[in-house]
């Protein structure tokens, strides 16, 4: 019986991957957003220098009513999705723990980004208890002296101090969000990358995760490879061998989440990442700004505020919106910008096969399951057929 | 930036001979495979190029060479090799022809003593040969000369060798240090003072019996400065197009910026990185602009001529009468036009900025608006349906494997 159901998520996957590879090359919208960043608004603590988001947008803040209408809303998906709590600052905000109570009781999976600097015992604890699964806080260095050059003076302190705080709090309970650091990898900080795991080992984190630097200027994708932060020749040297070692670390001993291949930093850095490899599918995640703007990665698909978020990704403005992005020549291998696995049809396809071999199931239910797939398969054709006419 | 004319790939340093003039090591650098050269041919079409030649070394002693050729032509460009003539047999001609190469380079030093002297014995008469057998296949010969202390002397005999054995240019170049490790030995091919008159009395000759025989030679004004030069005077080229046009291979894929300032100046490799990422990274066009504000040592080397012809009012218009002669012919204009277009939308691609819609000044909104339609251009009706065209085969396929896969069970 377990079996069967391990098949039947399967397919699900299988299914879910058709959809976003599908929506991507027919542009049309089959699948819901996986990913759904709320930025409650765009104050903060600090003003870190690579990070210019505190500069726009200043007097916007997205009304607590506004996000549970938009939980409302999700909650009615049939559709695997996780909502991630942005800012700014997010804990800058009193409702907060209101917002996360709310998704807790719609039974919506949420995860909250901080820069740990409010997060003291009490807010731990409260952190802890509030029904989240992923609280990420971000540490940019193992030394106090980089973490505050890219920061603010006594950052370092704050953050490793949230983190214990979060992880003391967990044992404490015995249950809670998974805590996790972001590290951003840039010029300052690349000889301590791979320190930093043994410093979050130190503070009882229980995944690490590395996104490279966004020098953002007046927009998102303004990522200039003359900025201050960007590594020059002699610096990814140093990432290739830093890389290495990561990659043996988390062979070993996994705790490190890459979204993926590492390496791809390195050309990402050198300016060299292909179109091919580097495949940011604009239907996987969605953002919704302070300004109540939801949009995917450029221009704006509706506002919020005059109508539902399911009508926001279907605009026509959404339509043009993707297929600029769809040309969009600078990576940013962000983490949004994790990818279902949607990469080629063959691929999902093959994975499903595989899987289906290798499980132990009656091969009655299997055969289903195969056939099921092979409709799915003709459904898309069909549809990519209607396309061309 | 401008368009990159000409990739020189010295694609072996094998050589079948032992000149005087030369003692670069032979074979001591690793050789890049076939597949590699057929990436950086094809990233020299997407960059706009014309030319690509092969060097060496000798070329022909790589297996490779015609299919590389044959790419080369497929891809549009037009191919020349430079040989020494030694394995130009009737065989290799054939295949030379086969694989539809424009021009072959044979190095002939002058007469039959001076060559094999400088060349090693029996190198003279093979020359001689390898023209003939080219003559004989229909394929365009040049005689390419170093000219030095030894050989001045025969430049009009070249001319008559050229015409008799059917070549249709002789190429000058003076003798350069650059292979020379040993540098001691630089005085032996220099010129002293009093020699300068007779090596200008020669290349008077020269010229006259090149306009007698109806064969083309390098552009005048660079001939008139072989003399000065050869005597040990630098030349400081402050616009040199090498730099810019021209991009020089080794064997192991180190791209240089120009093959006399190679030394601890590499641009990349074109085993790890594409040539493409190469030409337009910042870090070349650094270099480059080092140099040119240095300056740099000044050479003769037959890549610059084309510089040199430009201040020549005469030789500019002889380059325009050719131009005109060879647009008359439709396949190349076709071929200028798609380099053209190529090269347009490389440079939109690299413009292209694209812009997101957090607030900002009006000219953000507008660039925005612009990127919007050209979005909205670049991925029209006609590319999704190609793609979808595509998938519907692929998805045939998979429907069979799966099929297969349910038969299985």
């Amino acid at each position: 019986m377990q079996e069967s159901k391990e098949l039947i998520d399967y397919f699900r996957d299988f299914e879910v991957n058709l959809a976003y590879y599908f929506s991507e090359k027919l542009n049309r919208l089959l699948a819901k957003p996986r990913w759904i960043f709320i930025s409650l608004s765009h104050q903060c603590t600090y003003n870190c220098q690579m990070c210019g988001v505190v500069n726009i947008l200043k007097d916007y803040q997205i009304s607590t009513q506004e996000v549970k209408k938009v939980f409302d809303e999700i909650s009615g998906w049939d559709w695997d999705f996780t909502v991630v709590i942005t800012g700014g600052e997010p804990f800058l905000r009193r409702d907060v723990f209101e917002i996360f109570r709310y998704a807790k009781e719609k039974g919506i999976r949420v995860e909250a980004v901080s820069n740990g600097a409010l997060i003291d015992q009490s807010m731990a604890e409260k952190i802890i208890s509030s029904g989240l699964s992923n609280i990420a806080v971000s540490l940019d260095g193992a030394k106090e002296g980089t973490h505050d050059l890219i920061r603010e003076n006594g950052a370092f302190r704050k953050a490793t101090q949230a983190i214990k705080n979060l992880s003391d709090a967990k044992k404490k309970s015995g249950s809670g969000p998974q805590v996790s650091v972001w590290t951003t990898i840039m010029k300052e900080n690349i000889g301590e990358l791979f320190d930093i795991i043994g410093l979050s080992r130190k503070l009882g984190v229980e995944c690490l995760v590395y996104h490279p630097v966004i020098v953002a200027h007046e927009d998102m994708q303004n990522t200039s490879p003359n900025a201050r932060f960007w590594p020059g020749e002699n610096d990814i040297e140093r990432l290739t061998e830093q890389v290495c070692r990561i990659l043996d670390y988390q062979k070993k001993n996994g705790f490190i989440a890459f979204l993926h291949n590492p390496f791809f930093w390195v050309k990402h850095f050198r300016g060299e990442l292909t179109r091919e490899e580097w495949k940011c599918n604009p239907f996987v995640f969605v953002n919704i700004g302070p300004d109540g703007e939801v949009r995917s990665c450029g221009a704006s698909f509706g506002n919020m505020k005059n109508m539902s978020l399911g009508e926001c990704l279907n605009t026509k403005e959404a339509f043009r919106s993707r297929r600029v992005m769809k040309g969009c020549l600078k990576p940013c291998l962000q983490t949004c910008w994790a990818n279902p696995d949607a990469d080629s049809l063959i691929g999902i396809v093959n994975s499903l096969i595989r899987q289906i071999r290798n499980s132990q199931a009656d091969k009655i239910t299997k055969k289903k399951i195969l056939s099921m797939a092979l409709a799915k398969l003709v459904f898309y054709e069909e549809m990519s057929q209607k396309c061309q006419t | 930036m401008p368009n990159l004319k000409e990739v020189i790939i010295s694609i072996t340093n094998r050589c079948n001979l032992r000149c005087r003039m030369c003692d670069i090591p032979c074979g001591e650098i690793d050789e890049l495979p076939t597949s590699r050269w057929k990436d950086v041919i094809k990233d020299a079409c997407r960059l706009g190029a014309q030319t690509v030649v092969f060097s060496g070394g000798e070329p022909l002693l790589r297996e490779d060479i015609y299919e590389l050729i044959f790419f080369t032509k497929e891809n549009g460009l037009s191919a020349c090799v430079t040989s020494n003539g030694v394995l130009i047999d009737d065989r290799v001609a054939g295949r030379l022809y086969d694989s539809g190469v424009n021009v072959v380079n044979v190095s002939v030093e002058g007469t039959k003593g001076t060559h094999d002297f400088l060349r090693g014995e029996g190198g003279f008469d093979k020359a001689i040969a390898a023209l003939k057998e080219l003559k004989k296949h229909k394929i365009e010969s040049t005689v390419a000369s170093t000219v030095s202390k030894y050989n001045y002397a025969d430049l009009p005999y070249l001319l008559k060798l050229a015409g008799d054995n059917g070549a249709t240019t002789v190429r000058l170049q003076p003798f350069n240090v650059i292979f020379l490790r040993d540098l001691r030995r630089r005085k032996e091919f220099l010129i002293s003072k009093a020699e300068i008159a007779e090596v200008k009395e020669s290349l008077r000759n020269f010229i006259e019996l090149s306009q007698k025989h109806k064969i083309s030679t390098n552009p005048l004004n660079y001939l008139y400065k072989i003399p000065e030069y050869l005597s040990g005077k630098e030349f400081f080229m402050q616009q040199c197009g090498a730099l810019w046009y021209s991009c020089p291979i080794n064997p192991n894929g180190d791209v240089f910026p120009c093959w006399v300032e190679a030394k601890n100046r590499l641009v990349g490799n074109v085993g790890e990185q594409s040539l493409y990422g190469i030409w337009l990274s910042k870090k070349r066009l650094k270099i480059i602009k080092n140099i040119m504000k240095k300056g740099c040592k000044g050479c003769l080397m037959s890549c610059y001529d084309e510089a040199f012809g430009e201040g020549y009012s005469g030789a500019r218009v002889f380059g325009k009468i050719k131009k005109i002669k060879r647009f008359t012919d439709g396949k190349k204009i076709i071929n200028k036009v798609r380099q053209f277009l190529k090269g347009a939308v490389i440079r939109f691609r690299l413009r292209y900025k694209f812009y997101s819609s957090y607030g900002g000044s009006w000219q953000v909104i507008l660039k925005r608006k612009l990127c919007g339609m050209f979005g909205k251009v670049a991925s029209g009706r006609k590319r999704i349906q190609d793609k979808s065209a595509d998938f519907s085969s692929e998805i045939a396929c998979l429907k069979k494997k799966i099929e297969r896969e349910i038969h299985l069970l």
